[in-house]
């Protein structure tokens, strides 16, 4: 832990620090809000070993922001900031997660198609920082790349059988495609400093070019399953803010053990 | 939300193609044998891979999994061909009395008994349970 702090804290200079610090955040909220919306299948998935994978999905990314909210506590290398009190100790407006996790779970066909849709842009996204200048980033990444790789596999094999099943599966899927679609590209909204993080090394990108990417490789998926492809998002400097209901909603579930009492010792 | 959404399982696994049984064998760490460790229910080959890495994987207890699908499996529980009625005795090793041999050839040879290794304790291997019907007769 302390060489994690004392070399993050000394590997970003000053002038990047705030550009890192919301690219961090922005990844970590992203993890944390769909492993909470994804955990709310525990008990109830369609079936028993869907339950299962579902629920061990969702632990994925909860951990995954665990470790993102650790580089962040990290740097910003404050007397008594952990990482559990960047994660639960913010108010709803104050989290930085894509607009595309803000619709509420849904129902399966709305959580297979917000899972292949983030899954698919985050993997483009952790590509893009597999050969950053931050080694504990990098470091971090590749290991999260290789749990991400078994998540599109997953999001991909029920997209797939929902595409092909005519009847309720597809239209379910359809529905809940339109649903997000306008939403999908949030992952790639514009983040404060971003050309300082691609000239300092820290993302090989900008993110416009990502989404490109991100497009580019989902197209062939969405043209074989005759699937209508994400629309353009509609106000992208807004795609990590004004967050809605669903999602106040949820953060009063996750934090809702964390108020009764912020001093606890777990 | 919660409230969203009224599941019924049976209902939603009857809309679906049918599910079926999939046995899964593990690896705990190289070297050991693939033993069976389960099943898991998926209605094809692809999500029975998914479910059976979660069901069997997603602690890192494996290092290998084979995932059969139960109706491709050789099933053989014939009596006649596994528990013959007639005295099988003479077939186990057990019909060997060896203990005499051994000491007279050691004496021969010069050699002493090998004592039990101390660091390897003796646990008792539970075998196949021997059929009684057919066991040595006392």
């Amino acid at each position: 832990m302390t060489t994690i702090r004392s070399s993050l804290a000394v590997a970003v200079p000053a002038e990047l620090r705030s550009a890192v610090d919301g690219l961090l955040l922005s990844m970590a909220d992203d993890e944390f809000v769909i492993g909470f919306s994804d955990s709310e299948w525990t008990g109830i998935a369609p079936i028993l070993e869907e339950d299962v994978a579902m629920s061990s999905l969702a632990q994925d990314e909860l951990g995954h922001a665990a470790a993102l909210y650790e580089l962040i506590a990290a740097l910003r290398d404050r007397e008594g900031l952990d990482a559990d009190a960047i994660a639960y100790d913010r108010e709803p407006h104050q989290y930085r997660h894509a607009r595309l996790l803000d619709h509420g779970r849904g129902d399966w066909a709305m959580t297979i198609a917000r899972r292949y849709l983030y899954d698919t842009a985050d993997g483009v996204r952790l590509e893009a920082l597999a050969g950053s200048s931050l080694a504990p980033l990098r470091e971090l990444v590749d290991k999260i790349r290789r749990e991400e790789r078994y998540h599109v596999m997953h999001a991909t094999a029920w997209l797939e059988r929902l595409a092909a099943r005519r009847g309720e599966p597809r239209d379910r899927l359809i529905a809940a495609l339109e649903e997000l679609g306008p939403d999908a590209s949030t992952v790639f909204a514009p983040l404060n400093g971003e050309s300082a993080l691609v000239e300092g090394g820290v993302l090989a990108e900008p993110m416009a070019a990502l989404e490109a990417r991100w497009r580019a490789a989902i197209t062939p998926v969405f043209v074989r399953l005759e699937l209508p492809m994400p629309a353009d998002v509609l106000d992208p400097a807004h795609g990590r803010t004004l967050h809605g209901d669903p999602f106040r909603w949820l953060w009063t579930e996750f934090t809702s053990v964390r108020r009764l009492d912020p001093v606890a010792t777990w | 939300m919660t409230d969203q959404l009224p599941l019924d399982r049976d209902a939603a696994a009857e809309a679906g193609p049918p599910l079926e049984a999939w046995e899964v064998f593990r690896r705990e760490k190289e070297g050991d044998p693939m033993r069976h460790g389960g099943s898991v229910m998926a209605p094809d080959a692809v999500l029975a891979m998914h479910y059976a890495r979660e069901m069997f994987g997603r602690r890192q207890e494996s290092v290998r999994l084979w995932i059969v699908r139960r109706a491709d499996i050789l099933d053989l529980d014939d009596p006649d061909l596994l528990q013959p009625p007639l005295d099988r005795s003479f077939k186990k090793p057990g019909g060997y009395v060896m203990r005499g041999k051994l000491a007279i050839a050691r004496e021969r040879s010069g050699q002493s008994k090998p004592k039990p290794k101390p660091d390897r304790p003796r646990a008792r291997v539970p075998g196949p349970a021997e059929p009684r019907t057919n066991g040595p007769k006392s």
